[in-house]
């Protein structure tokens, strides 16, 4: 009451007409209706849930994270064994996810922007075969693709004995896909750090460059340079340290291979069809943002008398990526939600490790849930956030 | 200089010369889109080459050397040794990957139902048919539960009984209006009004007529479909494309309305309202559609009372539902916020309120605007709702997954899911390109883009 007398100050009396007529009132009316309704709503759904623990005689609360998971996992990227707890199932799920997302999104985003190229090429038997594979593959379920790569292809390889393999050193068959692992030997931390450092050389180059052109107007090969020191100085003080790094070979021993690191055939299906169904729909974005960019621009760089190559470096790219970039980020994002379908073909992701094993096993629905949301949702509220500075970064800046 | 005086001297141009005989015709094209140079040469050979690889295994495989007749898949692997498709297979288990278990002899009822919401809406593509927002609301407010009565069968209770008979006058009505708008009358209402005797009455005994008009034809329909005795169908056994459609006709036609409504919400100035809102859509935006089926199946058992036991399928579509609207939302959003301030404006100093000039000013353009994005999101759920075989219901995917499991077809994997792909793309394809069809004839009427 008090807030609407405030808000007009100028009357004293006003009739009911005036009074219901009023927007503010009627703001303020419609708010606690809906406040009163949500309150009112949550409290019946408490109420029913209490009474539904307490019918089923389950406990709630946070609790069953402490105790013993006991079922094993298929394959893990952190060590586990069914002795561990729930809250590391919970760990493993994630990493398990994050793990295939990452791989997913950085091949993702190189075939997309191949094919999004490829869409626009002059050559019109290349541009129809790349409009062909965006119009399939954008119009087919990604679950269905999962399940295809699956069933179709990964689970028809040949057995172990008559493997597929690539120089003797990667190998496919019917349980997945060997390769060698690297085992660091004494003074490969030498080598780590001299990545380390060339990084750092190579971004404190590139700026400098920078300034300097902006200065000067003289041109610094960076890009070359940073190349060289990024892979030079590792490759230098690796060889100098006496080449400490041993690879742990794959082979075959009875029926199955020995050694090396080995991804399930899961892994590779559900890699294989995320990256292939989202790098369609980036392969759009980007052909939509090279396309935005006016062809007056091309024309006005050519003028000025820079080169072809130097006008898309310059020019094209940076305003291109204005407008590929914040579909790429939701792209992305939506490569890891969608390999949540993981648990369609058996890989063991988030969703299927702890949101239906455990889930079933010790029956928490509500915490299980919630944490398995939590855990999404902060990673599309980072990435969102991530976005939002790059577009502020970005933003046209207008006199 | 006398020359110039001349009448010769008069500058006449020459006919211009034909363009170089390899610019122009097949040959022109062919150096200019696929021989342009040697890396282009090398690019449309490395591409033919893959096409034509590919294409005659696909030809082989799927034409050349597939199985059309046999009784197991053993025997189509004994035909072709592994090379072609067993299509017989997939033939035999037709009808289950469209109609799942549903009882062979009620099937008719699943057909009726689709062809019965064909016929409904066929009269948005009649050019002299007026109302056309009528036609599209009544479908999409009253069919569902027409639907459900005839899927389900059984004692559909009093609720459901008494949509079906909104549902039935509604679609009598869309049909009279047709004959009306054919037969020169403006609409069906302008034809009730005069053959009733009201014309010269002022326009609110209109209302009255018309609403007494369609008060009889509900009471008629309502004594209609008591006669109906149709055996029950349990929803366990709905299942194929036809559940996959259900789900996801259901989901498409509650999530434009919910949307719009959460979409207001967002954006509107009463700080509770739009707290509530922004949290709905950011939550169910931001994690994967299998978590919210989860979180259906699982959780919101626990959450109703316990007396109550609900269908799997009926949590699902919630869940979907749920989920749709969300990501509608946040189309409608991108609409309204395109919509120029100075219609806001023009409608706010016309004395419209908040409601009229919604759905009079603001909304109208703001669809128009979003068609292509509403159309891709509905293409998203139908894909989308592939993910409720994760949870045990025998949609389409499902089922093609069951029809390799079956013991005299075991192991036939790639044949049905080459046949369900093919059935997605096909719905898919024909929706993005009616949409981009529909953005050029009624998107570009008002001279934006």
């Amino acid at each position: 009451m008090a807030v609407l007398e405030k808000g007009s100050p100028r009357r004293e009396s006003r009739s009911f007409g005036e009074w219901v007529n009023d927007e503010r009132v009627r703001s303020v009316f419609y708010q606690i209706l809906v406040a009163v309704a949500v309150i009112f709503v949550a409290h019946y759904l408490f109420t029913n849930t209490t009474e539904n623990l307490k019918a089923r005689g389950m406990s709630s609360g946070f609790d069953f994270l402490g105790s013993t998971a006991g079922f094993s996992i298929a394959w893990t990227v952190l060590p586990y064994n069914p002795d561990d707890n729930y809250f590391h199932v919970y760990l493993v799920g994630i990493v398990n996810t994050l793990t295939v997302s990452l791989v997913a999104i950085v091949c993702m985003t190189l075939l997309g922007f191949i094919v999004g190229v490829m869409r626009l090429s002059k050559n019109w038997l290349i541009a129809q075969i790349a409009a062909w594979y965006v119009e399939i593959l954008r119009n087919t379920p990604l679950l269905l693709q999962i399940l295809f790569w699956f069933l179709a292809v990964f689970s028809l390889l040949p057995r172990p004995r008559d493997s597929m393999s690539l120089i003797d050193l990667f190998f496919l068959n019917n349980r997945g896909f060997y390769m060698p692992a690297p085992v660091p030997g004494d003074g490969f931390d030498l080598t780590m750090i001299a990545i380390l450092v060339a990084i750092v050389a190579t971004y404190a180059l590139a700026v400098w460059a920078r300034k300097r052109h902006f200065a000067t107007g003289q041109r610094f090969p960076a890009f070359w340079t940073g190349l060289g020191i990024l892979f030079g100085l590792p490759l230098l003080v690796f060889l100098v340290t006496g080449a400490p790094l041993t690879f742990d070979y794959p082979s075959l021993q009875g029926f199955n291979f020995v050694g090396g690191v080995t991804v399930p055939p899961a892994f590779c299906a559900l890699l294989l069809a995320l990256v292939i169904y989202h790098s369609a729909y980036l392969a759009e974005s980007v052909r939509a943002g090279i396309l935005s960019v006016s062809h007056g621009q091309t024309e006005a760089a050519y003028s000025l008398g820079l080169r072809p190559g130097m006008t898309l470096r310059l020019v094209i790219v940076p305003q291109a990526m204005r407008a590929v970039v914040p579909p790429m980020i939701s792209n992305w994002m939506n490569v890891v939600k969608n390999s949540s379908l993981a648990i369609a073909i058996g890989y063991p992701d988030l969703v299927a490790v702890f949101m239906q094993t455990s889930l079933n096993q010790s029956g928490h629905a509500i915490e299980i849930v919630a944490m398995v949301m939590l855990f999404y949702m902060s990673v599309s509220l980072s990435i969102s956030l991530a976005l939002n500075y790059y577009n502020k970064l970005v933003q046209l800046k207008e006199r | 200089m006398a020359e110039l005086m001349h009448d010769d001297a008069v500058f006449r141009p020459k006919p211009s010369l034909p363009p170089p005989p390899n610019t122009v015709g097949v040959v022109g094209w062919l150096r200019k889109n696929l021989f342009g140079g040697p890396f282009d040469t090398l690019m449309t050979v490395v591409g033919a080459t893959l096409i034509v690889y590919f294409g005659h295994k696909l030809f082989m495989y799927g034409v050349v050397n597939a199985v059309w007749e046999a009784e197991s898949y053993r025997e189509c692997l004994d035909i072709t040794g592994g090379d072609g498709a067993c299509w017989a297979g997939v033939d035999r288990w037709m009808s289950n990957y469209i109609y799942g278990r549903y009882s062979v002899d009620e099937r008719w009822r699943v057909n009726l139902g689709f062809i019965v919401l064909a016929v409904w809406l066929a009269p948005f593509w009649f050019p002299r048919v007026t109302q056309k927002i009528l036609v599209g609301v009544s479908a999409v407010l009253t069919f569902p539960f027409l639907a459900a009565n005839l899927f389900l069968g059984g004692d559909p209770g009093l609720f459901l009984e008494v949509m079906t008979a909104i549902a039935l006058t509604c679609f009598a009505a869309v049909w009279l209006n047709v004959a009306a708008c054919y037969a020169g009358y403006k609409s069906v209402g302008v034809v009730i009004v005069r053959v009733s005797g009201f014309a010269d009455k002022d326009d609110r005994m209109h209302k009255w007529v018309l609403l007494g008009a369609f008060g009889v034809g509900f009471v008629l329909a309502f004594l209609y479909q008591s006669t109906w005795d149709l055996a029950e169908v349990p929803t366990v056994n709905w299942g194929g494309l036809f559940l996959t459609l259900v789900i996801s006709g259901i989901g498409i036609s509650s999530a434009l309305p919910a949307g719009v409504i959460l979409a207001l919400g967002r954006r509107s100035k009463m700080p509770v309202i739009q707290v509530f809102c922004t949290a709905f859509i950011e939550l169910f935006r931001s994690v994967p559609l299998i978590t919210i089926l989860f979180m259906a199946v699982t959780m919101m058992p626990l959450f109703l009372p316990v007396s109550i036991n609900p269908d799997k399928l009926v949590l699902v579509i919630i869940a979907v539902c749920i989920f749709a609207a969300a990501y509608m939302a946040e189309i409608v959003r991108g609409g309204l916020q395109a919509i120029n301030k100075g219609q806001y404006e023009a409608a706010q100093a016309m004395g419209l309120n908040y409601w009229k000039m919604m759905t009079l000013i603001i909304m109208p353009q703001a669809l128009k605007l979003m068609i292509p994005n509403i159309v891709g999101n509905f293409m998203g759920l139908l894909k989308d709702t592939t993910l409720v075989s994760i949870i045990g219901l025998y949609d389409i995917l499902l089922m093609t997954k069951a029809s390799g499991q079956d013991p005299k077809w075991l192991g036939m994997h790639t044949e049905p899911m080459l046949f369900a792909a093919a059935v997605f793309f096909v719905m898919c394809f024909c929706m993005s390109k009616y949409s981009q069809h529909l953005e050029k004839t009624i998107g570009g009427g008002y001279g934006r883009r």
